[in-house]
């Protein structure tokens, strides 16, 4: 026995000191499936003043003692907008947990304080911080508009002698970007359109919209709202080019492109569509463009919201905020 | 006149010893096969409080079959062969439980005296590291009372004692001769069709392998293997496509004076497997290298052999690396037992006699195997992710009919798995075989005995939650057989298996990646032992008659203690 363990020994020197080992590993981490979890730093924010309009982001820290699959959660107390954050690590830093003031959940955040809270899938932690924003995030692209000053005087709007019919700027917590939003809805039990909302490019000292020539690069993003109870509201967005450059749109001979949205998701969320994408619609059914056929936002001289419903389905009701073309990609808000 | 560096091309060398000989009698027709007759008479006995109202308890099997195939030589240098297999079931009358199959089919032969070729059902062997087909586990040195009912699954597969796989393609050699510097290169090549395409998604799988075979002299040779496994592009609608080909490089060296000599065996190569076209698949390359030297004492009998190696992580070779046993499969005998009808595990007796488990096809990802018979070599030497040492002191001297072997293994991983400390292992074995009536002046009745013991351990220093790995596995083995009257044998026979302790186990996803792990607890052993006996016709016949009770231990299972006790009848004959 006293030989054995000799010969194991003199053979486990020889061995082992010739063997190396590779300094990574296979598969996962052990320590991350089995090991113990604590916290070895708290969460903390680089910045909690933050300027996002300036393009000022922030970014949280904290450590672990393995990796492990975390979520950050940032709630604005006054909007209600969201951001979350995941990952699978065992730090949270600037690679892994920047802020740039965007959401994940529709509205957007607007100067308030907001509420950060850090949780893990596989423990019952939770850490929390708060962090205020001095300003909200600017989008960059061709700001129809947000409502916050009113309706533009070189639109043209029409509304239905319906009853409890709503047409107009509302001031409210809950709009999507801002305070204010256009509230449409009412009953009309005579034809399909409520009302509808002119957007010429007049109305913003041009001709035509100030849009790069290629469709594959301009989007249209809007925020539209629909009510829990209520699904039988159309909005019906249409896009008119002067494509002989006359300055008046002739729908005989010139291009309309549309796109029609049945109110689906409760509460608010974005629509964005590529402008290459919108198709020429009568009522409601592709049909061929009436002008040369080319998607030419270049060209484009008015922009009609229309909301519609079907006369027999009762009260309909739509919210309509934050009208941006974008360039090269959808609005991320 | 200048002399051309090579004097003649001649036949030397084909497919070694992997392919039979060609027969050397004149006859253009004869027969071969093989026949058998098996009975099972098993009873199930559990150590439980709870009655087993749904199992039942008594079991009979048993088959007959007939292996008949017919040699044709159309010619002194053309060989063909068809064999089919006749089965019936004990039960099975009037056509019911009859099959009748194709077992193997060949056309071999060789062309204008110099190629050797083989076209059809072939078995082919290359390196321990391209293509070996390694001993299952646990049962593969049992004694010969175990060994009878191993020999039918084994010839039922294939599986040859020279470790060839059986496959089905082609193959051909041939050797050139050499007037100076080098005495004959000898080459070998294979393809065979490993999956067929199913015209979906599925693309037709193939196996080749090259082997340039450098004889320098009685004292070097050198080698140079090549083998791949891969799918066929465009023989299916999947984009994607596997290919895991090896290299590998040989060299055996050997000196002897009269009473001393040295042998040096190397291989060394690495592997590179690819899925094409399939974004998420790993894109994997490693090395290994092994090496032996040898130095024997004639005249004390002594040999000594150090061996060292290193197999990297992410070494694969599908040729080598495909396992015997598939360690999903479930046993056909007493497959659910208790009231609840739980699964029952696979055991040593299980592996011993039923071949619903054993494996014919390459796989191109490590198939998975069982810690608790195997945790340091589950795919041979081939093994990934091993380095180390290994010592053997053997023992074998012509003039004395004990032969001893033992042997001492130190290896690690060389990558660690879920944490950088690499496991340990560590292995010692040790076999011996004494022919004791040589002892006896004037005995001739055979009196055999064999010895084996393995001692297989696992370490890995735990650190905060994570566990340490401690799996220890035991094996002792002992057979007796006893020539009582000309022909006659008795045969003893028992193997004890005994486990315990921890790992934590590797679960890969469909590349072999390592994505998760599962922590592996066992307690247990299994006891088999045997008393028969056994009369011999010829070399070739003999009837064995034997009781075999097994018992099963685990305290750590959902299934309580049980027995299985087992009467065997075993007619065989080979011709």
């Amino acid at each position: 026995m006293k030989y054995s363990l000799l010969f194991s020994a003199i053979i486990s020197l020889v061995v082992f000191s010739g063997c190396k080992t590779d300094d990574e590993f296979d598969g996962p981490s052990l320590n991350d499936l089995y090991g113990k979890f604590s916290i070895v730093e708290p969460l903390s924010a680089s910045v909690y003043d933050v300027d996002f309009g300036t393009g000022q982001t922030t970014f949280f820290k904290a450590s672990f003692s393995k990796n492990i699959a975390w979520k950050l959660n940032i709630t604005g107390l006054e909007s209600g907008a969201k951001k979350e954050i995941t990952g699978f690590s065992n730090v949270l830093d600037a690679t892994n947990a920047t802020w740039n003031g965007t959401i994940t959940k529709l509205p957007l955040f607007r100067i308030e304080d907001c509420a950060v809270e850090l949780t893990f899938d596989t423990e019952t932690d939770t850490l929390r911080d708060t962090l205020h924003v001095a300003s909200a995030r600017i989008n960059e692209g061709f700001l129809l508009s947000d409502f916050e000053d009113g309706v533009n005087p070189g639109w043209q709007s029409f509304a239905q002698s319906g009853a409890s019919m709503s047409f107009a700027v509302q001031t409210s917590d809950s709009a999507a970007q801002g305070a204010k939003y256009f509230d449409m809805g009412g009953v009309v039990d005579w034809d399909w359109l409520l009302g509808y909302l002119y957007l010429p490019a007049s109305a913003y000292g041009a001709t035509t919209y100030p849009l790069s020539a290629n469709p594959d690069e301009v989007f249209f993003n809007s925020m539209i709202y629909k009510s829990e109870s209520l699904s039988n509201g159309i909005l019906l967005f249409q896009f008119t080019e002067d494509d002989n450059g006359d300055g008046t749109f002739t729908s005989a001979n010139e291009d309309m492109y549309s796109i029609q949205v049945t109110l689906s998701e409760n509460g608010w969320s974005q629509l964005s569509v590529k402008y290459s994408d919108l198709a020429t619609l009568v009522n409601g059914s592709p049909a061929t463009p009436a002008g040369n056929g080319v998607h030419e936002p270049n060209k484009l001289s008015q922009v009609n919201v229309l909301f519609l419903k079907n006369p027999s389905s009762g009260y309909a009701h739509t919210r309509l905020d934050y009208l941006i073309f974008t360039q090269g990609a959808p609005l991320v808000p | 006149m200048k002399r051309t560096f090579y004097t003649r091309l001649i036949l030397v060398l084909l497919l070694g010893s992997h392919v039979s000989a060609q027969a050397q009698d004149d006859k253009k027709i004869s027969f071969t096969g093989a026949a058998r007759s098996l009975f099972y008479a098993d009873k199930l006995t559990q150590d439980t409080s709870a009655i087993d109202t749904v199992t039942i308890p008594k079991l009979n099997s048993g088959h007959v079959l007939v292996d008949l195939g017919i040699n044709i030589r159309p010619n002194k240098n053309t060989e063909i062969l068809a064999m089919v297999r006749l089965r019936n079931d004990y039960g099975g009358f009037w056509g019911s439980g009859v099959t009748f199959d194709l077992r193997q089919m060949y056309v071999k032969g060789v062309i204008g005296g110099i190629v050797k070729y083989q076209l059809g059902d072939f078995n082919y062997r290359m390196t321990r590291y391209t293509m070996w087909n390694y001993d299952q586990e646990v049962i593969s040195n049992a004694p010969l009372a175990f060994q009878q009912q191993t020999d039918l699954v084994n010839y039922d597969h294939f599986y040859n004692s020279d470790h060839s796989w059986r496959q089905q393609g082609a193959s051909l050699g041939f050797a050139l001769q050499f007037s100076r510097f080098v005495q004959e290169l000898q080459v070998n090549a294979v393809t065979t069709r490993v999956k067929t395409s199913d015209f979906g998604l599925t693309p037709d799988r193939l196996f080749s392998g090259i082997n340039l075979q450098l004889v320098q002299s009685k004292y070097l040779e050198a080698g140079f293997n090549y083998v791949n496994l891969y799918d066929v592009p465009g023989t299916s609608k999947n984009a994607s496509g596997f290919q895991n080909p090896v290299y590998t490089g040989t060299l055996q060296a050997r000196y002897e004076t009269k009473n001393w000599e040295a042998k040096l065996d190397a291989e060394f190569g690495n592997s590179k497997t690819r899925f094409k076209n399939d974004t998420l698949a790993p894109d994997w390359k490693d090395k290994f290298m092994d090496g032996s030297a040898t130095i024997s004492q004639n005249q004390t009998g002594l040999h000594v052999t150090v061996n060292a190696k290193i197999v990297g992580s992410a070494f694969r070779s599908p040729g080598a690396q495909t396992k015997r046993i598939d360690y999903n499969g479930l046993p056909q005998a007493y497959q659910r037992i208790t009231s609840n009808q739980d699964l029952r595990q696979l055991t040593m007796l299980d592996l011993m006699r039923e071949s619903s488990f054993y494996n014919l096809q390459f796989h191109p990802y490590l198939m998975d195997f069982a810690p608790r018979y195997d945790n340091i070599t589950p795919y041979g030497d081939a093994t990934p992710n091993r380095q180390g040492m290994t010592i053997k002191l053997k023992y074998a001297k012509k003039s004395i009919p004990v032969t001893a072997e033992f042997a001492h293994s130190q290896l690690q991983e060389v990558r660690g798995e879920g944490t950088l400390m690499p496991r340990k292992f560590n292995r010692n074995t040790f076999t011996l075989d004494a022919k004791l009536n040589e002892f006896f002046k004037g005995w001739k009745k055979q009196i055999h005995l064999t010895l084996n013991y393995r001692d297989d351990k696992t370490n890995r220093e735990g650190e905060d939650l994570v566990k340490a790995v401690d799996l220890k596995t035991n094996c002792l083995s002992a057979g007796l057989e006893i020539e009582v009257l000309k022909s006659f044998d008795l045969l003893f026979g028992i193997q004890q298996l005994s486990y315990k302790g921890f790992d934590y186990t590797a679960v890969r996803n469909t590349y072999s990646e390592i994505f998760n792990f599962s922590e592996y607890r066992v307690d247990g052993n299994e006891t088999l032992q045997a008393i028969g006996a056994r009369y011999r016709f010829s070399e070739k016949t003999f009837l064995s008659a034997q009781l075999n009770q097994f018992q099963s231990k685990n305290a750590l299972s959902s299934l309580p203690d049980y027995s299985i006790k087992q009467f065997m009848l075993l007619f065989q004959m080979k011709f």
